[in-house]
């Protein structure tokens, strides 16, 4: 069995591949974990193992929710690891703190909802007058406290569109009463 | 593919090469495409297991987001075991799925499988009914499992009570692998195999 299964994996050797390089043995102690190269922007784990530090993050970016070492499986996090600056590095620069663009934040305007002002005072505060149909009242006054007039809703959505039609319908029905108690 | 996924599978099987076991013949790494992304593994049964003289091949698919995800692997040749689908070759292994991490390669992971091999999780099962049979009557599955990697996997231990069972199906008409399956399942009972095939 031993004969057959080395024959084989003699004949399975890669064939065109580069392999004519050989590897230094000192250089294999400095390979990043992941990458498995030679660890640039190098960081090491609380538990003593070597990165490179867009290797380290992208691998705790793909599981948030579970932040261990590629290799030992240790708790690990962005704030404990280590950099390490060699003799060669002239510029001594947190390597966490470069590389990996961070996503940018993102942030939307505050929805403008003051169209006209009214009688407000400050935020929240409305007050109107009308005049109302004789045996209920001269005067109508309406004051409202506390909730801001809700913004309308943008053109084109269905709230929009109901908005418009009840606000036609509200307008003949005053004019209608208006020419009720002309005429009547 | 990501450059990344591609340099590391490009060392990683300059390593599988220069490495022991290879050496040893009991794990083999083919390349299948030139992009590195499809490979070919094999690992040899291991011994004091029903599996041992066999040899097992394993579809590997290596994704964009390697090493960061796993590689996706089953096994392509058929065989009885408690955490691999009978039918699909589908590998039930934690390090294949949540356990997965970064510095595990294919290498390590071919030695997991092998492993797996020799130690069964009859408890986080991918075929039940091996499983079952696993649990319930181990010396009927070490049985099973050996005639399969005999016939499947070019092992030694030829079982003829058992080649004959799945030959008496075969002249009924029933296709080789499925008779297999039947049979394997049905305690080797031609007749519930049959009930069942027939039903």
């Amino acid at each position: 069995m031993a004969e057959t299964s080395e024959a084989r994996a003699s004949a399975s050797a890669p064939g065109g591949d580069a392999g004519g390089e050989d590897d230094k043995h000192d250089e294999r102690m400095l390979e990043c974990n992941i990458c498995l190269d030679t660890a640039r922007d190098a960081v090491v784990s609380m538990c003593g193992h070597l990165f490179c530090w867009p290797c380290l993050h992208q691998w705790l970016e793909t599981r948030p929710s579970r932040q261990v070492c590629p290799v030992c499986k240790a708790a690990i996090s962005r704030d404990k690891v280590i950099p390490l600056y060699g003799r060669g590095n002239t510029k001594q620069e947190d390597p966490r703190n470069k590389v990996p663009p961070r996503p940018a934040g993102q942030r939307t305007e505050p929805e403008n909802t003051s169209g006209f002002p009214g009688f407000g005072f400050g935020e929240g505060f409305h007050m109107s007058f009308g005049i109302g149909a004789f045996p209920f009242g001269v005067f109508t006054s309406t004051f409202n406290f506390g909730d801001p007039r809700p913004s309308a809703a943008p053109r084109g959505t269905a709230q929009y569109d109901e908005e418009q039609f009840l606000s036609k319908i509200f307008l003949w029905v005053a004019i209608l009463f208006v020419l009720w108690l002309i005429f009547a | 593919m990501a450059n990344i996924a591609a340099k590391r599978i490009k060392r990683e099987f300059k390593e599988v090469m220069k490495s022991e076991e290879v050496a040893g013949g009991s794990i083999k790494l083919e390349l299948i495409n030139d992009s590195w992304t499809e490979l070919q593994g094999e690992i040899a049964g291991p011994p004091d297991t029903p599996y041992e003289g066999g040899t097992f091949l394993l579809e590997i698919k290596v994704p964009e987001t390697y090493p960061f995800n796993p590689p996706k692997i089953r096994f392509m040749t058929k065989i009885w075991h408690p955490n691999v689908s009978s039918v699909t070759g589908a590998i039930c292994l934690d390090i294949l799925k949540d356990q997965w991490a970064a510095a595990l390669t294919l290498r390590t992971v071919l030695l997991s499988i092998q492993a797996l091999l020799s130690a069964a999780e009859p408890n986080d099962p991918q075929d039940a009914v091996v499983a079952k049979q696993y649990r319930e009557d181990i010396r009927l599955f070490n049985l099973t499992a050996s005639h399969w990697t005999n016939v499947y996997a070019g092992g030694p231990t030829v079982i003829w009570e058992f080649n004959q069972k799945v030959q008496v199906l075969i002249e009924m008409g029933i296709d080789e692998d499925q008779a297999r399956v039947a049979l394997s399942t049905f305690e080797w009972e031609i007749e519930r195999a049959t009930e069942h095939l027939f039903s």
